[in-house]
């Protein structure tokens, strides 16, 4: 009985033991192995000259883009193989909460999936690590050709090609349209013409009401918490002559002295009592609240689907459901531009995700390569792209995916398409020509000294004038006194 | 000689002693593959400029930049700061708590065990959100409604550097003890009736008996608990990386959160492993002093 207890007790022990080693084994791989067995055509061909009936696997691993984006899944697979009848696209699904971290952990062991999406900010990241695949010798002239020149422009870094984009959305305002035209705002006239910091400034002063000290709605509120803490700032300083952290002679660009005059509107406006003096932890979520049940007349950032996330809630306080948000009111959404400063010319917030194409530890086959572009172009053009796009209300970027969405009905207010459309005509410009690692440096101070300051300043602890020292002697310490703007 | 050896063999390989060794090797296989393998793993990860498809040696650089970094330093000061005003007070609270539930039959002892344990099973993560909510900025967040019963106007909570620490202080404060009261109530479970009757028979008040009966008992209790605090307490990192992000002005920015930044938001693999190195080396020296100093007349 003992000796039987031993065997068993040593047998549970090895199953332990087995288990554990399990979950170590390598079993990902961005299966650069089923195309290198099939037979190759010459390696220093171009991929896309490679004609390769071999069977492979494509790996995506991809968020929820949209709220339908990852039911389509399963048939956006088939598709793909009915086009590709040898390739088999398989399509890891993530949260946005886990994207990241899902991505880096596959990163840094080596595996990454052929194609993931995210922000195409985070190119230059990848690119430093050496873990993107250039495609710039697989896309064909037929898939560059299909998309608008701006937003392909940000999947590059240096001459490199690192996947195809999504769609360009710009980082606006939102507007309540009863509010606005309560305040006497011409609401119609700024999404053509834009507006200044100074008119914007009297405007939202138009827009708050007061109950006795209380304000009860404020003229402006801005996200600035947790996710949204660099958005609000970086925003700005695009429309006061800094589109970029970097001049075209890639010089730190936030050492200008546009760059104070910004923060010290930024003060401005929460001393005139505009915006609440809490901002520094008002988050996204809260923002929007705050928007939907009629305590800001201006909500910022706005993205386009949020038209359509109040028309849904509009809806649902028409049909008295009680998943409408607490004590929200119905709002009509107005699509806003960002104001210029001192005179400078409006440039917008674009927003590019996409598709961007990863390689592992081996360097992959041209063969894989190629395949790689199919599926990547696929997801990224044509009936894909538009029901996305559409789902988004954001502007279709590729030829293929306008004809599809020409069929599609879009319940949209035509004049935010307008206005959203003379967004795009002036976004800030893709800068390819920035070196990753001047790049990775200039985020990591954004993050540790602007950021932080910047939360220090709304929260009223520190005057403009010491945010913008302490930025300027980081920069300088950072990029030396020649890599940094002087005027 | 021969036959020493002979026997030593016969006895590791068909005694008892060679089951043992099979178990042991298994704990052994996992705590190698698991803890040892990582540390030793950080530890060269922590001389090279770390990149997925090939690392290159960088000798002290990391060390030498994360020294230089004043971002280190802060770091390394509210980390200490949080510490210094989380552990003593919290273990203070948990000792308050366990001699209240002490009188009470095993019952009713439990389910008080229970209920403070409860936060410790919930995830962190959704105990984050509701504080989110605790500390809402407005006027009509939950924290500034209790202020303005008093009149005093609403806060700022995790907003601005002067309440930021503090908020995730009182956080810590009022969550969480359920293991050290289970522990520090064990312990008082543990302690002979007859030192409080002899105590009752000299007279002694409560704090009388609180003071020279309790406390010295519970000291190894309080040393464990004290060690494992103040270690756990420089590990933290989901408290400032959830409520505050670290700010404002970078007012909570542990440790801890400034390792996982360096590491999993800038790729920077090598110095996240030279500061891990670095606060585990803080954290072994605090716990040889605390053993040093508090742990004289405590055996293990």
């Amino acid at each position: 009985m003992a000796k039987q207890s031993r065997v068993f007790a040593s047998a549970l022990a090895l199953t332990l033991s087995i288990s554990a080693l399990a979950g170590c084994s390598s079993g990902g791989g961005n299966n650069n192995g089923n195309a290198s067995q099939s037979p190759s055509g010459s390696a220093s061909a171009p991929a896309s000259s490679v004609a390769s009936a071999a069977k492979d696997t494509i790996t995506a691993l991809l968020p929820p883009v949209s709220a339908t984006y990852q039911d389509n899944f399963e048939q956006m697979a088939k598709d793909f193989n009915a086009l590709y009848p040898n390739l088999t696209l398989k399509i890891e699904p993530a949260s946005w909460e886990d994207m990241t971290q899902k991505l880096d952990t596959q990163v840094n062991a080596g595996s990454p999936p052929d194609i993931a999406f995210i922000p195409s900010a985070s190119v230059s990241k990848y690119v430093q690590q050496g873990v993107l695949m250039d495609i710039t010798d697989a896309a064909t002239p037929e898939m560059v050709g299909d998309f608008e020149t701006a937003p392909l422009e940000y999947m590059k870094n240096g001459t490199g090609l690192y996947g195809f984009p999504a769609y360009m959305e710009i980082h606006a305002l939102g507007g309540n349209k009863q509010f606005l035209e309560e305040a006497g705002i011409d609401w119609k006239s700024v999404q053509k013409n834009g507006w200044t910091y100074d008119e914007f400034r009297e405007a939202i002063k138009k827009g708050v009401v007061k109950d006795g000290n209380k304000t009860t709605r404020y003229g402006f509120v801005f996200a600035n918490a947790g996710v949204a803490s660099k958005d609000y700032l970086g925003i700005l300083v695009k429309n006061a002559g800094m589109p970029s952290a970097f001049t075209k002679d890639l010089k730190y660009a936030y050492t200008s002295k546009n760059y104070l005059e910004v923060l010290k509107d930024v003060r401005q406006l929460i001393d005139d009592g505009s915006m609440p003096k809490e901002l520094s932890s008002i988050d996204a979520g809260k923002r929007w609240n705050m928007f939907l049940t009629g305590q800001t007349m201006i909500t910022g950032k706005g993205l386009a689907t949020f038209e359509n996330s109040a028309n849904k809630n509009n809806e649902k306080l028409k049909a008295n459901d009680g998943s409408a948000v607490e004590g929200s009111i119905p709002v009509d959404y107005i699509v806003l531009p960002v104001p210029s400063f001192l005179g400078q010319p409006a440039v917008s917030s674009p927003a590019v995700d996409g598709y961007v194409t990863f390689r592992g530890k081996k360097e992959p086959t041209p063969e894989h390569k190629a395949n790689v572009v199919k599926a990547a172009y696929f997801l990224a053009s044509g009936k894909v792209a538009a029901m996305t796009n559409n789902e988004l209300f954001v502007a279709h970027i590729t030829k293929s995916g306008k004809e599809a969405a020409a069929s599609m009905t879009v319940n949209r207010n035509p004049d935010n398409a307008a206005a959203v459309e003379v967004l795009l005509s002036h976004a800030a410009p893709a800068r390819p020509d920035i070196p990753p690692e001047l790049g990775a440096k200039a985020i990591k101070l954004e993050d540790e000294v602007i950021v932080p300051k910047f939360q220090a300043l709304l929260a009223n602890e520190i005057k403009p004038e010491e945010m913008y020292e302490a930025v300027k002697s980081a920069a300088i310490k950072e990029f030396g006194q020649d890599g940094v703007v002087t005027d | 000689m021969a036959q020493l050896a002979r026997t030593i063999k016969r006895r590791l390989l068909h005694g008892d002693a060679a089951w043992a060794y099979a178990f042991i090797a298994i704990a052994l296989l996992v705590y190698a593959m698991f803890t040892a393998y990582p540390v030793v793993s950080a530890f060269m990860i922590s001389f090279q400029e770390y990149k997925p498809l090939g690392s290159t040696y960088v000798g002290f650089e990391n060390y030498v930049n994360s020294f230089g970094d004043s971002l280190f330093w802060k770091s390394i000061r509210n980390t200490i700061v949080y510490t210094l005003l989380t552990v003593p007070v919290s273990l203070l609270l948990s000792f308050a708590v366990a001699i209240l539930i002490l009188p009470f039959k095993k019952r009713l002892q439990t389910a008080f065990k229970a209920v403070y344990y409860l936060p410790a099973v919930a995830s962190g993560v959704a105990m984050s959100v509701v504080w989110l909510w605790i500390y809402d900025p407005l006027p009509s967040g939950l924290m500034n409604r209790l202020l303005d019963v008093f009149g005093i106007g609403n806060q700022n909570w995790l907003g601005s550097s002067a309440t930021a620490m503090f908020s995730l202080v009182l956080m810590a404060w009022l969550s969480s003890h359920g293991t050290s009261i289970i522990i520090y109530l064990a312990a008082l479970l543990g302690i002979d009736n007859s030192y409080y009757e002899a105590a009752d028979l000299d007279g002694a008040s409560f704090f009388q008996k609180l003071w020279h009966v309790v406390v010295p008992f519970l000291r190894p209790t309080t040393l464990f608990l004290l060690v494992t605090g103040v270690i756990g307490s420089f590990q933290v990192f989901q408290n400032a990386y959830l409520m505050t992000g670290g700010g404002p002005d970078n007012a909570t920015t542990m440790v801890g959160l400034l390792i996982f930044n360096n590491a999993f938001k800038y790729f920077e693999y090598g110095e996240a492993a030279a500061q891990s190195l670095v606060l585990a080396l803080i954290i072994a020296v605090i716990s040889y002093f605390q053993f040093r100093f508090l742990g004289k007349d405590v055996e293990y």
